[in-house]
């Protein structure tokens, strides 16, 4: 099992962790009540280095990587991130990836749900490079080299405007930029999955320790703090974030999952193409949205059942509590033609609690009020 | 299916599918109507339509309802669905004035 670099300056700070894929993550600081507060009011900072990253270099990297990844990567701009996906030959959801155009290589970030192993196989064609890109494409494995620390919330762009300058407040969402930290430099991404702002820090292993007291120092001066992944999970939901460990894990096919948007149709080819496009061609009778409960209703379970006239007609692939909506809210996988908002079905049983589908995201975010270009 | 499910549905979708066919035509979007999700984020994650597009999509609305989009009201702008919620809400609102106004 892979251990993270920063696991025991973790865990002297109260950190609890489990495996996942074949790595060790923390899993939480404190109560998710409070995480979650730290993240929607302040700031959390959060050890994200359970990715797995690879550094891809040369005109031979980029067609790899377009030849793999289902978004089209040689349209990615300088300093621009595309957030795209991993599927394997038929087609199912292997990894969730931000891949950065860094001018002189590609950076690719991957959350997935294959271990280290099984996901370095796929990037070299199952070890034995099979194709002339493979073969000269230069990849460096970083994934136990370097740190990716997460800054996400309502106040995240004050902690990276402490660390790395104003200039950060002038940066896309979905792009990439080179700061400088200690005696080395780090890569600021601006990405996040949380609806509230948020950056990911990437930095040799070595100046992890630093970083990461750095962040947290200046992240308690704005009222945040340490958090762990678990809390993402369900700050995902509540923004309607993809997230490849929940719906991702369960269902496994992009379309009912709603990510035409991270493919690009128009490509020749990419890894698992053949069977999505046949399966887009061919039509899908499912899809995933969003539901609610309110909070009356003791909890949703992953699983349970939505019925309708007597009959269950859908299932819950993921679920959280919104404390700020006050109610469960869940992702359910519904016949296509049920798969609309304002809808109400059974909990688990006919006659059981009421459900209804809801229009996704349920929450606005704090962060929506902030003009950036404004501080 | 009961008649007010499908009475649901169907105000629902004389909404949500125009909203995607002049969203495609406007911003020559590479997708088939059925590839967007209701609930994809239209900027930022998803979509990734910027400050530009947002005039397109407020166009959009206005031309297939002639319902106004109001200004700073970004939380109506997120996906597809916020687009039909706040539509349908207005097209409530319509109705429910008119019915109120005598008839001449």
């Amino acid at each position: 099992m892979r251990k993270l670099p920063l696991r025991d300056l973790l865990a002297s700070q109260g950190a609890t962790f489990r495996e996942r894929y074949g790595v060790e993550v923390p899993v939480s600081v404190s109560d998710l009540k409070k995480e979650y507060g730290l993240i929607r009011d302040a700031v959390g900072i959060t050890d994200f280095s359970f990715m797995q990253k690879y550094r891809v270099s040369g005109d031979a990297g980029v067609d790899l990587l377009d030849r793999l990844f289902a978004g089209n990567v040689a349209k990615i701009r300088f300093y621009r991130v595309l957030h795209t996906f991993l599927a394997d030959d038929q087609g199912r959801l292997v990894a969730d990836a931000y891949i950065a155009n860094n001018d002189e290589d590609f950076i690719v970030l991957c959350e997935s749900i294959a271990d280290d192993a099984d996901l370095k196989k796929l990037f070299s064609f199952d070890g034995q490079p099979k194709t002339e890109e493979a073969g000269t494409a230069g990849i460096d494995d970083l994934t136990e080299s370097h740190v990716v620390i997460g800054i996400d919330g309502y106040h995240a762009w004050k902690v990276a405007k402490d660390l790395f300058g104003a200039d950060v407040l002038g940066l896309p969402y979905l792009s990439v930029e080179s700061y400088p930290f200690e005696d080395g430099s780090v890569l600021l991404f601006r990405a996040g999955k949380t609806s509230e702002f948020g950056y990911l820090v990437m930095a040799p292993k070595e100046a992890g320790p630093k970083l990461m007291q750095a962040l947290l120092q200046s992240a308690q001066q704005h009222g945040g703090g340490l958090c762990g992944s678990q809390i993402h999970n369900e700050l995902r939901l509540e923004g309607r974030f993809f997230n490849i460990f929940a719906e991702g894990a369960r269902v496994n096919d992009p379309l009912p999952l709603g990510l035409q948007w991270m493919i690009d149709f128009d490509k020749e080819a990419f890894l698992g193409s053949q069977a999505i496009l046949a399966r887009r061609e061919k039509g899908y009778d499912q899809k995933i949205i969003g539901i609610k409960a309110d909070a009356a209703v003791p909890e949703l379970k992953i699983g349970d059942a939505l019925f309708y006239e007597g009959q269950p007609v859908a299932s819950i692939q993921a679920t959280c509590f919104s404390h700020t909506l006050n109610a469960h809210v869940g992702l359910a996988l519904f016949p296509v033609d049920m798969a609309y908002a304002g809808l109400r079905f059974e909990l688990g049983q006919a006659g059981g609690p009421a459900v209804e589908t809801i229009s996704m995201p349920p929450i606005i975010p704090k962060s929506l009020s902030v003009k950036l270009d404004e501080q | 299916m009961d008649s007010v499910m499908q009475s649901t549905i169907d105000k629902r979708t004389a909404v949500i599918n125009p909203i995607k066919a002049e969203l495609i035509k406007r911003l020559n979007l590479p997708y088939q109507p059925e590839d967007l999700h209701e609930d994809i984020s239209l900027f930022g994650a998803g979509l990734g339509l910027d400050s530009l597009d947002a005039l397109e999509v407020v166009l959009t609305v206005e031309h297939c309802f002639g319902i106004k989009i109001p200004d700073n009201n970004v939380s109506i702008l997120r996906s597809i669905n916020t687009l039909a919620d706040y539509v349908l809400e207005q097209k409530d609102r319509r109705e429910s004035e008119d019915a109120k106004t005598p008839a001449a």
